[in-house]
């Protein structure tokens, strides 16, 4: 069989392009010129700063127009062309709104959670790999990395349900308390899946070891249904309806975030939409490629087309396909009951996910996946 | 693969307390075994996702209607409700005959129908048709139990006001007795039987008040005697 070695090839000029992270900079510049780690970091702060600032404009006008025409409506369509600075004008309008604090609430507690709440999805932003020569940080624990911070963010939702002093947001912060804590495990055992085939638990890694192929058709089976699992359990894990029983409104009104307003109120309802950006940019990176652009087995010429769209164009195009998938859940399916939603997870996802677990190691053993060679 | 099927329904008679009753027994629900409810919760999921990206695709299927750029041009749904009108005949009387089927009928005490016996026939007639936009829901029931389709809901949306009682208006344009009666008459015994009304006039709340920004509305002061304020 000639086909590894080419491959082998392929995955060897992929890696070549890789150059350093910023983090990688900075700890280089660490011992003699400690301004250059200075400036590394703030260029790293500014790219995050920049990322989330976008995300939040771009998802937010997305999402409701996208709903609107799920709903048979138009969504925004007055402020500016095509309602584009919709966003625009209502972050203005949060930003001078009153931000109220209730009297009986934990002040500082109340104060602090927000903002938990958002840095929690800025440290899972930190890791992704956006194209070869865009990354902030590789760890070569990402992955554990990820699961570990992500599930921080709840203590912000915790903390801010708690903290407000009310039923709803109480009741609100619980559910999520008790929903994360579920769904975590059904998602870890999913990227765990990734993390067997691929070897490694460096995120850049992983997408380089899917140069031959994305895990989601390569691992056969196991990978696809790692790769539902983890869409289910990550919807589950960002609140978003089907699973979004932490804020349902018609049975609490707001839940955690009933007693925010303003531009505290905002940082919540932004770390809703850069968390449904992290865990698309996740999946995406786990099991479809990330920024790999796709491959058909040996066809060069198909090959070198799909290499000349930009690695960057490749990884939105393939988190947008995820984001779009979440929207379109969040628009079609009715709530969850609380009940339902915890069968779901521990009777349902999560012996799936155990056995596939298991299914995965043993193909992984007996290297029955494709392109066994090259990873 | 609906829950029900209704061709299963069956018809007989029971005994209650001594008495026979008719009644219909529908089958049970069908019992799924675990695959088959998957399979059919997948199914329905599918589908709705179907739906809702039909929807998506196709522009067509959006019911939003911009405005006001396009006011002189915009169509409603025929079924669209906004404003209830009593309804003319080609004489342009109104067809009301004052019988308060439809104040019955309002769920939210919307309506008001006063009457009062006519100056020449000394029968009851219509004196004022009271209608309280601010509480209406616009369910359409007035409208439905009308024996003699005197009402009718338009399309007139721009009701917009800045004093809420504003929205109470009296809805005939005269007091008197309907249509066909009136259409039998001679044009002097007419002119005898119908007295002016105007939409803010009589026991409506605005009616001889004023407020530092809006001027009292033309009418007499409400009476306490309600429908009887001549
Ligand atoms: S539409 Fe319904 S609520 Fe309105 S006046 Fe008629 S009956 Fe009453
Ligand atoms: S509108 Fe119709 S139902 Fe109501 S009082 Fe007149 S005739 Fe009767």
């Amino acid at each position: 069989m000639n086909t590894v070695p080419l491959i082998e090839k392929t995955v060897h000029t992929v890696s070549s392009v890789m150059t350093t992270t910023l983090a990688d900079r900075a700890s280089s510049a660490m011992p003699n010129e400690w301004w250059w780690v200075v400036v590394w970091l703030a260029v790293g702060l500014a790219a995050i700063g920049a990322l989330i600032t976008a995300l939040g404009l771009v998802l937010i006008y997305v999402e409701r127009k996208i709903a609107g025409h799920f709903q048979c409506r138009l969504g925004p369509t007055r402020v500016g062309p095509f309602g584009l600075l919709q966003t625009l004008a209502d972050t203005i309008k949060l930003m001078v709104k009153e931000d109220i604090t209730p009297t009986e609430a934990d002040q500082a507690m109340h104060l602090f959670a927000p903002f938990l709440a958002l840095v929690a999805t800025v440290l899972v932003l930190v890791v992704i790999p956006y194209s070869p020569i865009l990354q902030i940080v590789d760890l070569n624990i990402g992955v554990l990395f990820v699961t570990a911070v992500s599930g921080y963010g709840v203590m912000g939702i915790l903390i801010g349900g708690w903290s407000s002093n009310n039923k709803w947001s109480m009741i609100g912060a619980m559910r999520v308390g008790a929903q994360i804590i579920s769904y975590e495990v059904s998602a870890t055992l999913a990227l765990l899946v990734v993390v067997l085939f691929s070897q490694t638990m460096s995120l850049a890694g992983i997408v380089e070891s899917q140069a031959p192929g994305w895990w989601v058709w390569r691992a056969h089976g196991v990978g696809f249904l790692a790769f539902v699992i983890y869409v289910i359990a990550a919807t589950a894990e960002i609140n978003r309806t089907p699973f979004d029983i932490a804020e349902g409104e018609s049975e609490l009104t707001g839940g955690f975030h009933t007693e925010y307003s303003g531009l505290r109120f905002s940082f919540f309802f932004l770390s809703e939409f850069v968390n449904m950006f992290a865990v698309s940019a996740l999946a995406a990176t786990l099991f479809l490629g990330g920024w790999m652009p796709f491959h058909i087995g040996l066809s060069n010429s198909f090959n070198s087309i799909m290499d000349m769209i930009p690695t960057v164009v490749w990884f939105l195009g393939k988190t947008s396909f995820i984001l779009f998938l979440i929207m379109w859940f969040r628009w079609t399916f009715p709530r969850l009951r609380v009940d339902q939603l915890m069968r779901l997870e521990w009777k349902i996802l999560l012996p799936i996910g155990l056995v596939n677990l298991f299914a995965a190691a043993i193909v992984v053993l007996t290297r029955l996946f494709f392109f066994p060679g090259v990873s | 693969m609906g829950l029900i099927d209704f061709s299963k329904l069956k018809s007989e008679t029971r005994t209650f307390a001594g008495k026979p009753v008719n009644v219909t027994i529908g089958p049970r629900f069908n019992k799924m075994g675990v695959p088959a409810k998957v399979v059919f919760s997948l199914k329905s999921l599918m589908e709705g996702m179907w739906l809702t990206l039909s929807y998506l695709l196709s522009p067509s299927t959006v019911v939003t209607k911009e405005y006001p750029e396009n006011r002189l041009t915009l169509k409603f749904p025929e079924r669209y409700r906004a404003t209830l009108r009593l309804t003319n005949d080609e004489n342009g009387f109104f067809k009301c005959t004052g019988c308060k089927m439809c104040e019955r009928a309002c769920p939210n005490l919307s309506i008001k129908v006063i009457t009062r016996k006519g100056p020449v026939s000394d029968k009851m007639e219509l004196d004022r048709y009271i209608w309280r936009q601010d509480s209406c829901t616009f369910c359409n029931s007035c409208v439905q139990v009308c024996p003699f389709k005197a009402l009718n809901m338009t399309h007139d949306f721009e009701n917009a006001v800045y004093d809420r009682r504003l929205l109470i208006y009296c809805l005939n344009r005269y007091a008197g007795p309907a249509a066909g009666i009136l259409a039998a008459q001679d044009e002097e015994t007419r002119k005898k039987m119908m007295e002016p009304r105007q939409p803010y006039g009589g026991n409506v709340p605005m009616n001889g008040y004023q407020l530092p920004y809006l001027k009292a509305l033309p009418g007499k002061p409400a009476d306490p005697a309600q429908g009887s304020n001549k």
